[in-house]
């Protein structure tokens, strides 16, 4: 298959008028819920670790946090109501779409193949201006970047909403387990959070990438990005089309071919 | 300078006979479980050779130290020290019971809950203090041992019954970076003391305090392993993309031709 960088004009016009479905409306509704969420308990989390041996969170920040809601125990009751809303409403959408959407997603888009990791060996070299001349392999749905983070990201949900009730439902667990569950909710936030930086500036200001952002409202992005950025899923759509074109010519054919009727007789009935 | 309160305990070793009502008053008032307490009262056991012996007890509790390491550990913010009162004290609403505390107290003053998944220890009786009373164990003390006041202020009981002490004790714990600087001040001790070997059933047997504080193992990993590893991560990550912006802001954006 030739670089997307060959393709002439015409064609790079046809292709950036044409829409493909990336992402359906559930997952989009559940994405910005999930910013929500997090813009909710990432600032107050970071507000109630307050040790000053580990010295992670500036006093400034804490106090602010505090005084806005009136108490350490406010704070983190918020923390925790906002985050069961969280864990109960994924938890959910995750069983309700669990056939529909979860299955086929984790079957189509998150596998990690051969080119995937030809691509995760390059890639990170080119950043740092290494190995320039070499293409990157085509790419899925989602890039192996994008594959890798949604490992972390799924591992790291995991280990926020096990370690978050341990520390909630105090009543009920050791202190072993409670002291455990508190570097594990940390580790797992800031692991994702690392992430996350990487994931918005590609997403939202990025310039090749501009499209992915819309597609996260519209759900829609261009052929001509689809070819560029995920040639693997862009040919996947192509032949899609072309079964859906072969499926129609036949049915129409199918229809045409059959007797045609006698105009029905009009009296006597 | 007088708004500024710095509540403290002034026991007079030489009038404890150890019998304990403190331990009693103690739990009664704040509902301590039958399998814990918020005092302890340490024997010294027989000192001196005859005819000059000595018998002497040590009752102590929460020293709400000015530098206390418990506050140095509390991830929730749960313990603080009150800055109107000088008292440490415990939020248990937003204390999640992991217990770095208790291992980190020098003097061995906190216990766990585990009835209710959290940390408790003297609270100085804040709830009768407010009130104008003096703490239970104060209020109960037969022979007079136990004082409990401002120490900043001069006219107080504590501050009077140290400026008219013998000798005055501090068991104030020293150890790399942490000063505890306590809030208990025994006076008129027989002998010189320098630490308190435990002897009771709520401690490990033959444990002193004060010791040093100790740091649990997911504690030192998290400060010790997980922060820098996260610092690292993110610091990378943000490297990269500013880099990206820098240049994405020098080449400039081309319309056309995303």
């Amino acid at each position: 298959m030739s670089s997307y960088k060959t393709i002439p004009v015409a064609e790079r016009r046809r292709l950036k008028e044409k829409k493909y479905k990336k992402h359906n409306l559930a997952n989009i509704l559940t994405h910005w819920f999930n910013v929500g969420c997090w813009l909710l308990l990432l600032p107050t989390g970071i507000s109630i670790i307050s040790s000053p041996y580990l010295n992670i969170t500036p006093i400034w920040w804490q106090d602010a946090f505090r005084d806005f809601f009136g108490g350490t125990a406010n704070v983190i009751t918020f923390h925790y109501t906002i985050g069961f809303i969280w864990i109960f409403v994924l938890v959910f959408n995750i069983l309700v779409g669990f056939r529909k959407y979860f299955v086929p997603f984790a079957v189509n888009r998150m596998l990690l193949d051969k080119d995937d990791i030809r691509w995760l060996l390059i890639k990170p070299l080119q950043m740092f201006g290494l190995r320039k001349g070499e293409t990157l392999p085509p790419q899925d749905a989602y890039n192996a970047g994008q594959k890798l983070y949604m490992y972390v990201v799924i591992l790291g949900t995991l280990g926020i909403m096990i370690s978050g009730p341990i520390m909630v439902f105090k009543k009920y667990f050791p202190p072993i387990v409670k002291q455990i569950a508190q570097p594990v909710h940390w580790v797992s936030v800031f692991a994702i959070v690392a992430g996350i930086l990487i994931h918005v500036y590609m997403g939202a200001i990025f310039p090749e990438e501009k499209e992915a952002f819309f597609s996260m409202f519209s759900g829609k992005v261009s052929a001509w990005y689809a070819r560029a950025h995920h040639e693997k899923w862009y040919w996947e759509k192509v032949r899609e089309e072309m079964d859906w074109e072969q499926q129609v010519k036949e049915q129409v054919e199918a229809e045409s071919s059959r007797e045609p009727e006698p105009a029905p007789a009009k009296s006597g009935d | 300078m007088a708004d500024k309160k710095r509540y403290g305990f002034v026991i007079d070793v030489s009038r404890c006979i150890d019998c304990r009502a403190c331990m009693v008053a103690c739990s009664v008032e704040n509902n301590v479980p039958y399998d814990h307490t918020r005092i302890w009262v340490h024997d010294q056991g027989i000192q001196g050779s005859i005819p000059d012996l000595s018998r002497t007890f040590f009752p102590y509790n929460c020293m709400h130290c000015d530098n206390p390491p418990c506050i140095q550990v509390c991830v929730s913010g749960a313990t603080y020290k009150d800055p109107d009162t000088g008292l440490v004290l415990v939020d248990q609403n937003a204390c999640i019971g992991c217990g770095f505390c208790v291992e980190a107290c020098a003097y061995d003053a906190r216990y766990m809950d585990e009835s209710r998944g959290v940390v408790d220890k003297c609270n100085g009786c804040i709830q009768r203090v407010q009130v104008g009373l003096k703490p239970a164990c104060v209020a109960t003390c037969l022979g007079g041992a136990r004082l409990f006041g401002d120490l900043n202020d001069p006219q107080s009981d504590v501050s009077v019954a140290l400026k008219n002490a013998d000798t005055v004790v501090r068991l104030d714990l020293e150890y790399n970076a942490t000063d505890t600087d306590p809030n208990i001040y025994y006076i008129n001790a027989p002998r010189e003391v320098k630490e308190l070997v435990t002897t009771d059933a709520f401690h490990q047997m033959g444990e002193s305090v004060p010791r040093a504080p100790r740091y649990t193992l997911s504690e030192e990993g998290w400060k010790k392993l997980l922060i820098p590893l996260v610092a690292a991560g993110i610091g990378g990550a943000f490297l990269i993309q500013a880099a990206y912006f820098t240049k994405q802001l020098i080449e400039g954006e081309k319309e056309i031709d995303e």
